[in-house]
């Protein structure tokens, strides 16, 4: 007895168990989705966020956001202030042009003065000679002969020839000069421009272009994070530095992480770093925002900023036009075979294929959606050329006829026979009684078809690879020409797009505003259909 | 309708009496032409299949005229864009046979536990609640189904299982097993829940447990629903596209071993959907690929009428005597 | 009676879609652009600085192969065709047999650069081994003096221009064993590679950035000096097709024509590959 009490047992804990996996499947599969989608709605976003939705959108408070940008970028000045000189250290190129200008400069005055030439030449030959022992000084690595060339230079400093000519600058910058070499490791210089450029590199992605910078070409680069999310990330790059260090003689190599302090340690950039993150939140100034214009704006710079709105349109347009061509063939087809067909071989033969069509895959309409509408049909119609919303939409309809008729079968069979007979028996003729009596009576059942069949069209994405769907085009003015749309942006953001990778919320976006049409149109059904068992149980 | 008396009123007009007011009017025409015209809307249906066979056919005959299936079904070398082209499917159809066998074997045991679970285990109240939760897991669109495989599943093989690469046949087929199960556990609810109270009654009757009564009795009785709910499962996993183009790696290879999942592999309907894209119109590759999808259309088209040969046992058994 | 109404407000909506716009077309700009996922980027990048500029210009860019590009040329369904790779003869033939006449506008350079993961220490590898790699001839990194890791190669699909360029020049057109993993464009190589610390695949220099490793390939580092001057030897224009010259003046020339200005090539450096002037 035990073993058959024990394997009953067994059997309905394992079903429980089963169960309780489906609906951790469910879980699993929409939650991230969900969860990571609505945070291309709702998240913190940041001065930036707002700045590019008013430049490209003129949304928000001008006034509010003029504010704004001061109080931020006076929270970044210092931290601009301390790159700037660090990279005067660094960076000499600027200087060595600097150098020259000045030089030129000077030429150019001598001979507006029109001295005589033997002066002019000893004056420029001594000038030329300053500025190689300037630019001596900016491009060695040793500090004690940048010291010594910066002596020689400033010994000229008091030359009668060079007072109050614009050759005094070089004497500034040595000045300048001497100053950066104490506080700047010279050794290191190369190792500090690589590092400063990666630094530089995180901090643009953070807080937009440096000041003085010129506006980079692709509008990506033209902000900074607009959310306190991404801004984090951007944050981490800038204060670690990741390095791949060996592990082992047969094992990949294991990123480490060097906090960018340590690296700068003793230069004048160090403190750049806990300014930083103490004050980001000054600088950007995060705010929680509702961003529900995501839904209706335009994708710019291949998703990067803006929404979903063309392929919100795109997939309903699909579905709609879907919807319209096959509801009136399919509940026609289910009331003809319920109401005059009976045992008619003809019936069965359509039922066969109505079955059959039920069973395709989905590719395969794909195929036939090319193959017919697309290559014959509607050039022949002369509706179309190549991929069109009409295409997709019409191989979408023979996809869901399978699914109306069916749902209008049983809806129209769950009508009881009292109905039409107490119409009949009224005097109202075949027809009549069926379009007044049965289809009314049916109508909220086949209007859960309808839905679920909306639901089914609108999350379809083979059906259109080939015949209405392309990744990035303008809003279609017309059902000839073809389509952005949920599904295949979706599957477009989940593979095809590096940039896509860089916004996770924007492909979890595409794909949760997909999930949720999806999900609220089932709802739908299922309360309709709860509603409808209701009634018919009395 | 009696036969008329020949000497009366009515035999005298020399025709029968009209049942139906007017059959003879014009708006009897008028409904007989009408009833013409839903009988065509309706045969729409049978026009689509026709359309759907003719036009696949069409543009993949003459692949098949020129090379005929020999190389398709003898080897793995699919190279169809080199310039000594090979087509070469046998590891294509292969992959498809992987993902859908694993598929299977996951959710058929799996749905068939549903299955019981929601006819017999479940109370009818709380069936209201649950059997929302199989119709949700239908209605996600597969391309959602695709995002979790490649963005959240295949990392988590890769760093938490040790796998190679995360998209491959494993992948694919847990995936396609849960968009399987829904329709695996309708179609076999729907079967189960046909048997009827008698037999349930009698089997307790008998002293039987509830697994033995579901595993001895039941399952059996309703073994023609469940054999027509496997089959519709193998339709729904080997005719899927997304979730297999975005997960399963493809690579037209065997694995090696056979039984190694872990292995990526490429299936009939992600080459269609991944070739197409860049293939030349009416070139041969095209065509291989039209190729691939008759086959595929056929393949189904079997497997359907089989469904239907089983699902018409079941409305037999129901509407006849029951045991 | 309620449902009556909505789907009635339903049909006049789509209705009112359908009816409206058709005829306001004939004075728009319309530009169609199809193939490559390699130069898709740029287009890309083209298109939106166009749009911006004339916001009645409506340009669609798709990406879906090298390959695809050249048949809508062909077929009349697209103005510009993208394309990394030279046309075939076959297409040529295509064309002509179409009254299309294709004429090429090298708009950058690019590399077709092997990559691997970041946590792989292998930085070079001769241009024999990455072909025998693709052979299946090597299985595990510790055969080339890596770690002990399972070699995931990875390749684009046969009809891609970069598929073609990596077949010619480093598999010498030998074919690849079956164990290789095909996707579908640039960036799906890319995440692959970022995520699979056993993977090696090939991308265009565009798309070499933190997230992967680029290899020496006969001791050459690809990057923007030595593809300019020839000395990566996986190099190779990036094209974009049209039929026949456009005309002067048209936005057909313009968009072709872009990649010669300053601003077009920082787009073309932008976005990672070679410009082919010293703007």
């Amino acid at each position: 007895m035990n073993r058959r009490r024990i394997s009953d047992k067994a059997f309905t804990i394992a079903a429980y168990v089963v169960f309780g996996l489906l609906t951790l499947a469910l879980l699993l599969v929409l939650g991230p989705i969900l969860v990571k989608g609505a945070s291309a709605v709702l998240f913190r976003g940041t001065v930036e966020f707002r700045e590019l939705q008013m430049d490209e959108h003129e949304r928000g408070d001008a006034q509010a956001l003029a504010e704004e940008l001061e109080a931020a970028e006076a929270a970044r000045a210092p931290v601009f202030q301390m790159i700037a000189e660090f990279r005067r250290g660094i960076d000499i190129d600027p200087l060595v042009e600097q150098a020259r200008e000045a030089n030129r400069a000077y030429g150019d005055l001598l001979r507006d003065q029109n001295v005589d030439r033997d002066v002019y030449r000893d004056r420029r030959r001594a000038a030329r000679d300053i500025r190689n022992t300037l630019i001596e000084a900016y491009e060695t690595d040793q500090e004690a002969v940048a010291h010594d060339k910066l002596d020689k230079v400033l010994a000229h400093r008091e030359d009668s020839i060079f007072r109050d000519t614009p050759f005094e600058l070089i004497f500034e910058m040595a000045r300048d000069y001497r100053r950066i070499v104490e506080s700047v490791d010279l050794d290191h210089r190369d190792e500090y421009g690589r590092a400063l450029d990666e630094v530089l590199a995180a901090l643009r992605n953070l807080l937009g272009p440096l000041p003085g910078e010129e506006m980079p070409a692709l509008i990506m680069n033209q902000y900074g994070a607009t959310r306190w999310d991404r801004a984090q990330v951007h944050l981490e790059n800038v204060l670690w530095a990741e390095k791949w260090v060996p592990a082992g003689p047969n094992k990949p190599m294991v990123k480490k992480r060097v906090p960018r302090e340590e690296q700068f340690a003793g230069t004048s950039l160090a403190p750049l770093f806990p300014l930083l993150e103490k004050d980001l939140d000054e600088m950007l100034r995060p705010r929680w925002t509702v961003h529900w214009q995501y839904f209706i704006d335009d994708s710019k710079a291949s998703h990067f900023f803006g929404g979903v709105g063309p392929e919100i349109i795109g997939t309903v347009l699909l579905t709609i036009l879907a919807i319209l061509f096959a509801v009136p063939l399919g509940v026609v087809s289910a009331a003809y075979m319920i109401e005059c067909g009976g045992d008619n071989p003809a019936i069965l033969v359509i039922r066969t294929c109505i079955n059959t069509l039920a069973g395709v895959p989905s590719i395969v309409f794909g195929l036939f959606g090319l193959a017919f509408f697309v290559v014959f049909l509607l050039p022949w119609l002369g509706l179309s050329e190549g991929s069109s919303i009409l295409a997709g939409s019409l191989t979408l309809a023979v996809l869901v006829l399978p699914l109306v008729i069916r749902a209008s079968e049983e809806a129209i069979r769950a009508v009881p026979h009292t109905y039409k007979e107490a119409a009949l028996s009224l005097g109202a003729g075949q027809f009549w009684a069926f379009v007044t009596v049965t289809l009314p009576a049916a109508l909220p059942g086949i209007l859960t078809g309808i839905i679920l069949s909306m639901s089914r069209a609108a999350g379809e994405t083979a059906p259109i690879l080939f015949t209405a769907a392309v990744a990035l085009g303008p809003i279609p003015e017309s059902i000839a020409q073809p389509t952005r749309a949920l599904s295949y942006g979706s599957y477009d953001m989940a593979v095809g797009d590096r940039i896509a990778a860089m916004v996770p919320h924007k492909q979890f976006g595409m794909v949760m505003t997909l999930v949720v049409i999806v999900l609220v149109l089932n709802l739908a059904a299922i309360l309709l259909r709860a509603r409808i068992s209701r009634k018919l149980r009395g | 309708m009696a036969n008329l008396p020949p000497d009366s009123a009515a035999a005298a007009f020399g025709r029968p009496l009209l049942t139906t007011p007017g059959e003879l009017s014009l708006t009897n025409y008028v409904r007989k032409a009408g009833r013409a015209v839903l009988f065509l809307l309706t045969a729409t249906s049978v026009l689509a299949v026709f359309l759907i066979f003719f036009f696949i056919i069409r543009e993949a005959w003459p692949f098949i005229a020129k090379y005929g299936l020999d190389e398709m079904f003898g080897s793995t070398g699919w190279y169809p864009e080199a310039d000594q082209a090979e087509f070469g499917a046998l590891a294509i159809f292969a992959g498809s046979l992987y993902v859908t066998g694993g598929a299977l074997l996951i959710a058929g045991p799996l749905g068939l536990l549903t299955a019981a679970f929601l006819s017999d285990i479940v109370p009818f109240q709380a069936r209201q609640i649950i059997k929302p939760v199989v119709e949700l897991l239908a209605a996600i669109p597969s391309v959602a189904y695709g995002f979790f495989a490649i963005l959240v599943f295949a990392p988590f093989l890769q760093e938490h299982l040790g796998m190679a690469t995360g998209a491959n046949a494993l992948n694919a087929a847990i995936l396609l097993a849960i968009m399987a199960l829904p329709t695996i556990v309708s179609v076999a609810e729907d079967a189960m829940m046909a048997v009827g109270k008698d037999l349930r009654a009698a089997s307790y009757a008998l002293g039987a447990t509830r697994a033995e009564t579901v595993v001895k009795t039941i399952i059996p009785a309703a073994h023609n629903g469940i054999i027509a709910a496997v089959i519709l499962g193998i339709m729904r996993a080997i005719g899927e596209t997304m979730v297999v183009w975005m997960a399963s790696g493809n690579a037209s290879q065997i694995p090696s071993p056979w039984w190694d999942l872990r292995e990526p592999v490429r299936t009939m309907t992600a080459t269609i959907a991944g070739d197409m894209g860049e293939t030349v119109k009416g070139s041969d590759h095209y065509r291989a690929l039209f190729t691939i999808g008759l086959l595929l259309l056929v393949f189904t088209f079997i497997l359907n009428l089989i469904t239907e040969y089983f699902l018409h046992r079941v409305a037999k058994r129901a509407g006849g005597m029951k045991l | 009676m309620r449902k009556l109404w909505m789907l009635v407000a339903v049909i006049g909506l789509v209705g009112a879609v359908l009816a409206a716009p058709q005829s306001a077309l004939a004075a728009e700009t319309e530009l169609q652009l199809e193939g490559s996922t390699t130069v898709g980027p740029i287009a890309d990048a083209f298109a939106e600085e166009f749009m911006r500029n004339h916001p009645d210009w409506r340009i669609t860019v798709k990406k879906t192969g090298s390959g695809d590009g050249a048949a809508a040329l062909v077929d009349g369904r697209c103005d510009i065709a993208n394309m990394s790779r030279f046309m075939k003869e076959k297409e040529f033939k295509n064309a002509v047999d179409n009254g299309v006449f294709p004429v090429a506008h090298v708009v950058a350079m690019d590399g077709v650069s092997v990559v691997v993961h970041p946590s792989n220490p292998i930085s070079e590898l001769t241009t024999e081994q990455v072909r025998d790699i693709y052979k299946g001839k090597y299985t595990n990194w510790n055969q080339l003096g890596g770690p002990n890791l399972e070699i995931v190669p990875i390749s684009r699909d046969t009809s891609s221009g970069t598929y073609e360029t990596f077949h010619k020049l480093v598999m010498k057109k030998e074919k690849m064993a079956g164990g290789v993993e095909y996707v579908k464009s640039n960036p799906q190589a890319h995440s692959r590679v970022k995520t699979t610390q056993g993977a090696i695949a090939y991308v265009g220099l565009g798309f070499v950035d933190a997230y992967v490793k680029a290899l020496e390939l006969d001791g050459v580092m690809p990057s923007q000096k030595t593809i300019a001057s020839g000395t990566y030897p996986v190099s190779r224009p990036l094209y974009m097709w049209t039929n026949g010259f456009p005309k002067l003046g048209s936005p057909t020339h313009a968009f072709v024509t872009f990649h010669l200005s300053e601003r077009g090539q920082e787009i073309v450096e932008a976005k990672g590959f070679v410009p082919i002037t010293n703007y």
